[in-house]
């Protein structure tokens, strides 16, 4: 993969893939104009300067969240930045989206431009995880898995505490594909039926529209849902995922449920449904469910390519740690730096009080990606009390930091601003331990 | 290798914390319900519980404790999801969900527009019964659920997306510390008092089992007073499952007390009267209750009004202090409200100063009910109808 080298490509392209590996970056006609647009009014002589100046001080990204507060009815449906209308494999836009959901074109203009930026992010974040999973999974969809989020990354993002857009990215991306292949294993598991029962009514909802459903069509499939999740239910608590098709008895109760309901419930007088009709709605919707979000089960029969650990190592560290990232060190004032530098000296001081097993703990959470299991092995703790340590470890460290902020930064602390200095003391912990781990 | 075991093996979100199920938790609940779907509310509910509760208080609120009761649960799981949870000056709804998506919060009206059952917080948690664990989603506050959650008027629920939580329940704690002036409730509106004839109409209507969702028949003004007054919640449950009768005061001291009765506190007792103005009189079997207020056991106990110039049908409420020869603080009230909460004459006994017992006569019909009220309020209060 080369880098991409003019701040108008950094900004307007996207990547291609051939098969499962970088084809080739394509640029996006409208984001490059708006990009040239945006060169040509600035000062020729400190053009490049002063646009990255303006992303490297994350102006770009405070646009946008700035939007996105002042326009919370409409939730997200942009474009490129979309949070519910790519599927792992798919990348084409569904038939679904209507024009009238879309944002106001600046905001989505801001976030396309975002969302380029972070491509070679995402791209090499998908890139290991597909190593790591022996090809399992292929990397473009991962890619496609974790771009589509990319809004729920920027939202995530917070611009006065994190060192680095590029590097909370990449943390950001690798949680989301790990989140994702979770659900889609545990969905693996279910039998349809289990799937009605675990899925929510707003995913169900969104398949259906997906699948092409009308909306009155999707109000009478999602009332008959109802119905079936108040009428049958697993009949042991250990074996929910196996949960087997219901048997015909309730079927008819489920259809009565229906009948009673539906005039009160539905607009129209809603359409008829017998027993059978009403178990075969519920099979399109448990597959309606599957192809929206959990397309296919996991390959497993890709093979590891060569071609793949190649490319990986071709990313050597700091190659090409992006123009921009250099232009932000340059631009930004030295008072940020000394910020972060302090964030740096509080945590650090904060984490060298903890005991010797509680800095294990993060060790190997943050530092080697173990999982909850290894971490119990090696410190010799039941399972589940891994996940209460990191909790309330979290917790005093994080209150460190609120406190320093308090007593440093003078800054009105509200849940939103605790809640992203959550995510930046993850972020944090993640570069700590990564930076001091001798093979990350 | 990367491992995606379905968690909690990988943990993607270190921000969310898993708990377990402890295994006297999985299982099916032994109280009935009137549908499978309120059936399998109650498993995830108790299981979330279990898993939740004792965390809780180990950690943040050591007298966090389950509203109203243990034993009163199962009248709201079989309207409702979720189970509200009572710390000091605290008080949060969890909320479970099956949901493998987890992409949105989605809570019954009851928890938000009841002003009795609303909450400060709001936690969104997952639950996973075939690996017997939770997860903590993230939490929100209920001024939050009403400006920016959404109501779905088809199943009367307020729902949120899953980016507008917040995902490190550890936030909850610092906010209350550092951001003093936010404020997590929102305003709510009283819902309008529900005659006895309204409530027994509602109540022998709803009371059919077969009516799967008995909380979408009526507007909701209506359906939420009478879920508010845990007396009719209570007879509605019993009556959807077609139980007799629980709460006859008489047929108690006939009897024994019922199974119900029971779990809340109540026994029956053999009652040495003390001196009763000067008079002695024989003893007589009432039936008892433990009450906890402010730290300190009181009883209050029920019997045919035991002076003898007072005809049949005439009972006496009475409080004490459950040790012998101490005295009920300066301030107490006990008082009796007829079944819909309305006061009558001579109805309560105020201690203006410290005394040995409190107690209120009373004249009853057969079948009349009366609710009890002490204030301070004792601990796990919830009105429950006494039928006599």
């Amino acid at each position: 993969m080369q880098s991409r080298q003019s701040l108008v490509e950094i900004f307007s392209t996207f990547v291609q893939f051939n098969a499962d590996s970088f084809a080739s970056w394509t640029a996006d006609p409208k984001l490059r104009r708006s990009m040239q647009n945006c060169l040509q009014q600035s000062d020729s002589g400190c053009s490049r300067k002063r646009f990255g100046g303006v992303f490297g001080r994350f102006t770009g990204i405070r646009v946008w969240q700035g939007e996105q507060e002042s326009k919370r009815a409409g939730e997200g449906r942009e474009g490129r930045g979309d949070t519910s209308e790519h599927s792992l494999s798919s990348s084409s836009p569904s038939p679904s989206s209507s024009s009238s959901l879309l944002p106001p074109p600046s905001s989505l203009l801001s976030l396309s431009h975002l969302s380029a930026y972070l491509q070679e992010s995402c791209y090499w974040v998908a890139r290991k995880m597909a190593l790591n999973l022996a090809g399992r999974q292929s990397a473009a969809d991962l890619f496609q898995t974790a771009i589509a989020r990319v809004n729920q990354v920027l939202k995530g993002f917070n611009p006065q505490f994190s060192s680095n857009l590029k590097s909370y990215a990449e943390f950001a991306f690798s949680n989301i594909i790990k989140d994702t292949l979770r659900k889609q294993q545990e969905a693996d598991i279910c039998t349809d039926w289990a799937l009605l029962q675990k899925t929510s009514q707003k995913r169900v909802m969104e398949s259906l529209e997906h699948a092409g459903l009308d909306t009155q069509a999707i109000a009478a499939y999602v009332l008959a849902w109802n119905c079936f999740k108040e009428l049958y239910m697993p009949g042991d608590v250990k074996t929910t995922r196996k949960l087997a098709k219901p048997e015909a008895a309730t079927w008819q109760a489920i259809a009565r449920l229906y009948h009673s309901q539906r005039l009160s419930q539905l607009s129209s007088a809603g359409l008829n449904c017998s027993p059978e009709r009403l178990e075969q709605w519920m099979a399109a919707c448990a597959k309606a469910i599957r192809a929206f979000r959990y397309p296919g089960s996991i390959s497993i029969d890709k093979p590891v390519t060569d071609q793949d650990s190649v490319d990986w190592v071709e990313r050597l560290p700091g190659e090409q740690e992006s123009l921009l990232t250099e232009m932000v060190r340059q631009e930004e004032a030295e008072d940020r730096q000394a910020q972060l530098n302090q964030i740096d000296t509080v945590l650090v001081d904060a984490i060298a009080q903890l005991d010797s097993q509680t800095q294990q703990l993060l060790q190997a959470y943050y530092g080697q990606d173990a999982t909850q299991q290894h971490i119990a092995q090696l410190l010799n703790i039941k399972q589940y009390t891994v996940s209460r340590r990191l909790t309330s470890v979290r917790q005093s460290l994080l209150k460190t930091l609120v406190q320093w902020s308090q007593d440093t930064l003078h800054i009105a602390l509200t849940s939103d601003v605790l809640s992203s200095m959550s995510t930046v003391l993850d972020e944090w912990l993640s570069a700590h331990y990564r930076r001091s781990e001798p093979h990350s | 290798m990367t491992s995606f075991d379905s968690a909690p093996s990988t943990l993607a979100n270190p921000d969310r914390l898993y708990l377990e199920i402890p295994e006297i938790a999985q299982t099916l609940p032994q109280r009935p319900f009137s549908t499978p779907g309120a059936c399998w509310r109650a498993c995830l509910n108790q299981m979330t519980v279990e898993a939740f509760l004792p965390w809780l208080q180990e950690e943040h609120e050591p007298r966090a404790r389950v509203w109203t009761s243990a034993t009163t649960l199962p009248s709201v799981w079989e309207f409702v999801n979720g189970t509200a949870i009572s710390g000091d000056g605290v008080r949060m709804v969890l909320i479970p969900s099956e949901a493998i998506d987890t992409e949105e919060l989605r809570v019954p009206q009851e928890w938000v527009d009841i002003p009795t059952w609303t909450a400060d917080y709001y936690v969104s948690i997952q639950v996973n019964p075939d690996q017997g664990w939770i997860q903590i989603l993230g939490y929100t506050t209920h001024q939050r659920l009403k400006t920016r959650g959404f109501y779905d008027a088809g199943d009367r629920t307020y729902s949120l997306n899953a980016d507008e939580l917040i995902h490190d329940l550890n936030v909850l704690w610092l906010a209350r510390d550092y951001c003093p002036t936010e404020l997590p409730r929102a305003e709510v509106i009283s819902l309008p008092a529900m005659p006895l004839t309204q409530a027994t109409n509602l109540i022998g209507r709803l009371g059919d089992g077969a009516i799967a969702l008995p909380r979408l028949e009526v507007p909701f003004q209506l359906w939420g007073a009478l879920l508010e007054h845990g007396g009719w919640r209570q007879r509605l449950y019993e009556q959807r499952q077609g139980l007799p009768e629980q709460w006859s005061v008489p047929r108690w001291l006939q009897a024994g007390v019922s199974n119900l009765g029971q779990q809340l506190g109540w026994g029956r007792s053999e009652l040495q009267f003390a001196s009763v103005r000067g008079m002695r009189s024989a003893p007589a079997t009432g039936i008892i209750r433990r009450l906890e207020i402010a730290g300190t056991s009181y009883e209050l106990q029920v019997f045919p009004s035991p002076e003898a110039s007072h005809p049949n049908g005439s009972w006496r409420f009475e409080l004490r202090r459950l040790t012998a020869n101490d005295l009920i603080p300066a301030g107490f009230t006990l008082r009796l409200l007829t079944e819909d909460l309305q006061p009558f004459e001579n109805n309560e006994d105020r201690a203006t100063e410290a005394v040995e017992c409190l107690y209120v006569d009373v004249m009853l019909e057969p079948g009349e009910g009366l609710v009890w009220k002490v204030d301070p309020t004792p601990e796990n209060y919830d009105r429950e109808i006494l039928r006599f």
